[in-house]
């Protein structure tokens, strides 16, 4: 049962009560002006097609991309020991506004990535958006988590150089649990007078985790049920162009149905745990999981600087405490991340990424919690090109110098090499 | 320049600075619909309306940004002088904005006809052009 690995993730609802007297950036309304001046336009050089400016009432935006990966060792994502083709993500969105500041739209994503599968695809998000004021807007639906810098934007290839993103923050293996919440969602922005604007949002929901979201070993997994899922996120925008800074606050309660294999539960009924007619259910609480990061990006004309650090924060327990007995993980997780466009087709960059499943004990000196000690860290080094083919295509290579082996499937990695390395190659399409 | 006294360099520092100041308003005006009574906006104002983080002209006006296509030299100009942003982290906003179902970009004309015409047409809307064109049936506001 040590085989039992669950990865869990959450999300939340945000005390926002930002009363922050919203300044509505409002212009200054100053009374009857003056008529303006009137001239003929003197339009810029590109020759004029005909009148009449076509407001599209739907819009229909979507992306697909390819690639493949391969590593010096281990498998990770999927068979990327061997090298792995199956890289593929698509998305298609519609959206629409129906009435003054009400918006309503909904995303079908699907993919095929190593062993992440999403098809056929599947709901992503939809949700209706009313922004009544600038500083005060309301969503509700099935919406995007906000988590750190970058979490919203997970799925949006074209808008980072990246193609992984920095995995100690951002794990695509989550992906699915983490994405979105269904529920409620406060959000705004406010003018801080001389002190730049603060943009906050406060969110209330559950998780709806498909199955394969997860990986457990040695059961399978017939539902989760998620009692609550909340969360706050602030970022202040300093008078500094460019820079924001922020936190956010995620919390969730969940708890995971499991029936063990048919092995485990003879298993468990052999060694006294549970009478003979045990039926091999199994329900692991996590309750709650409480995830806190703290961000900064600064957009410096041509380059982007950017920086995390994270702690997550889980109590588990189970109804076979004997088995799994309850304890209290505190991952530490954070990143640097530097890039910068070197003209309108090339851009490049790199991050250091860090996990390190026990923030006590980042080394691994604990043989019993890691047996593999390499299993107790992953620090990741990476670099990235990307070409833009145009606005609408892109090409991406990157590359990770990798210490350490805490965010690989210990099934697909029994004996796992410490130091190892990947490469991936991906193509995005836009529209 | 050894005739240049103490007062003469400060003055010329000064024109300098107001003459680059200046700059970048001079190589484009910002117009409005007649009817909205603003004469003046000041650039934080116009980045978050472009950026669409603003909504209204604080009388309850839906502020209605249009921008002009891409090929037009106008619109790198308001893009980086303005928006504070390289033409590919705008692209990059905007991408982020439309696949997490937040927004989509200002409406976007293809050409200074469709803009005054979309501008004439709606209370709220806010355009950009080319400086020396102050056309009729739209109002020029300062930028501050």
């Amino acid at each position: 049962m040590q085989g039992i690995s669950l990865r869990a993730f959450v999300g939340a609802w945000v005390v926002t009560s930002v009363a922050i007297a919203s300044a509505q950036p409002a212009p200054p309304v100053e009374p009857a002006p003056a008529p303006p001046p009137t001239v003929e336009p003197a339009p810029a050089a590109p020759p004029e097609p005909g009148p009449g400016l076509h407001l599209p009432e739907l819009q229909i935006h979507g992306f697909a991309s390819e690639g493949g990966f391969v590593s010096t060792a281990n498998d990770y994502i999927g068979d990327s020991s061997q090298g792995d083709l199956h890289f593929f993500e698509a998305g298609l969105n519609v959206s629409t506004e129906v009435a003054d500041r009400l918006r309503v739209g909904l995303q079908l994503f699907g993919r095929a990535e190593g062993r992440f599968h999403d098809l056929p695809p599947r709901l992503d998000w939809a949700y209706l958006d009313y922004r009544w004021q600038s500083w005060l807007g309301l969503r509700a639906g099935i919406i995007k988590m906000p988590f750190g810098l970058y979490n919203e934007y997970a799925d949006i290839d074209a808008a980072r150089l990246s193609i992984l993103q920095p995995q100690a923050v951002y794990p695509l293996q989550d992906r699915s649990a983490l994405l979105a919440q269904t529920g409620f969602s406060l959000y705004g922005e406010a003018r801080l007078g001389g002190g730049g604007s603060l943009e906050y949002q406060a969110w209330l929901g559950t998780l709806d985790v498909p199955s394969n979201a997860l990986n457990v070993n040695g059961a399978t997994l017939d539902s989760v049920d998620t009692h609550y899922v909340t969360g706050a996120q602030v970022f202040w925008h300093p008078k500094l162009e460019g820079l924001r800074i922020g936190a956010t606050y995620l919390r969730a309660s969940l708890d995971f149905n499991l029936t063990l294999s048919p092995a485990n539960i003879m298993a468990v009924v052999a060694a006294g745990l549970e009478p003979p007619t045990y039926d091999g259910k199994l329900v692991i609480s996590q309750t709650p999981t409480t995830l806190i990061i703290g961000s900064a990006e600064y957009l410096l004309g041509d380059w982007t600087f950017a920086a995390e650090y994270s702690r997550w924060l889980t109590h588990q327990s189970s109804t076979l405490s004997a088995l799994l007995p309850d304890f209290d993980r505190d991952n530490e997780r954070f990143y640097v991340l530097a890039a910068r466009r070197l003209s309108e087709r090339f851009e490049t960059g790199g991050y250091y990424s860090v996990y390190e499943v026990d923030a006590n004990d980042r080394a691994g000196h604990d043989h019993a919690a890691f047996p593999i000690r390499s299993n107790a860290f992953q620090r990741d080094l990476a670099a990235t090109l990307r070409f833009d083919v145009n606005p609408a295509w892109l090409w991406k290579v990157e590359a990770h110098f990798i210490d350490g082996t805490a965010d690989l499937e210990p099934v697909q990695n029994p004996s796992p090499t410490r130091y190892w390395g990947l490469f991936l190659l991906k193509t995005t399409v836009t529209f | 320049m050894q005739g240049l006294t103490r007062r003469g360099w400060i003055l010329a520092v000064a024109l300098v600075a107001t003459r680059r100041a200046f700059a970048d308003t001079e190589r484009f005006v910002i117009v409005v619909h007649p009817d909205n009574p603003v004469r003046a906006v000041d650039r934080e104002f116009l980045r978050d309306a472009y950026l669409k983080k603003a909504t209204d002209w604080g009388n309850g006006e839906t502020i209605r940004p249009v921008d002009l296509a891409t090929r037009f030299e106008v619109r790198d100009l308001f893009t980086r002088e303005v928006l504070r942003k390289t033409p590919a982290q705008l692209r990059s906003y905007w991408n982020q904005q439309i696949f997490s179902g937040k927004g989509t970009p200002p409406v976007e004309a293809d050409s200074i006809r469709e803009m005054l015409e979309y501008i004439a047409s709606n209370v709220g809307a806010i355009g950009y052009l080319p400086a020396g064109a102050a056309p009729a049936r739209v109002k020029v506001v300062e930028v501050r």
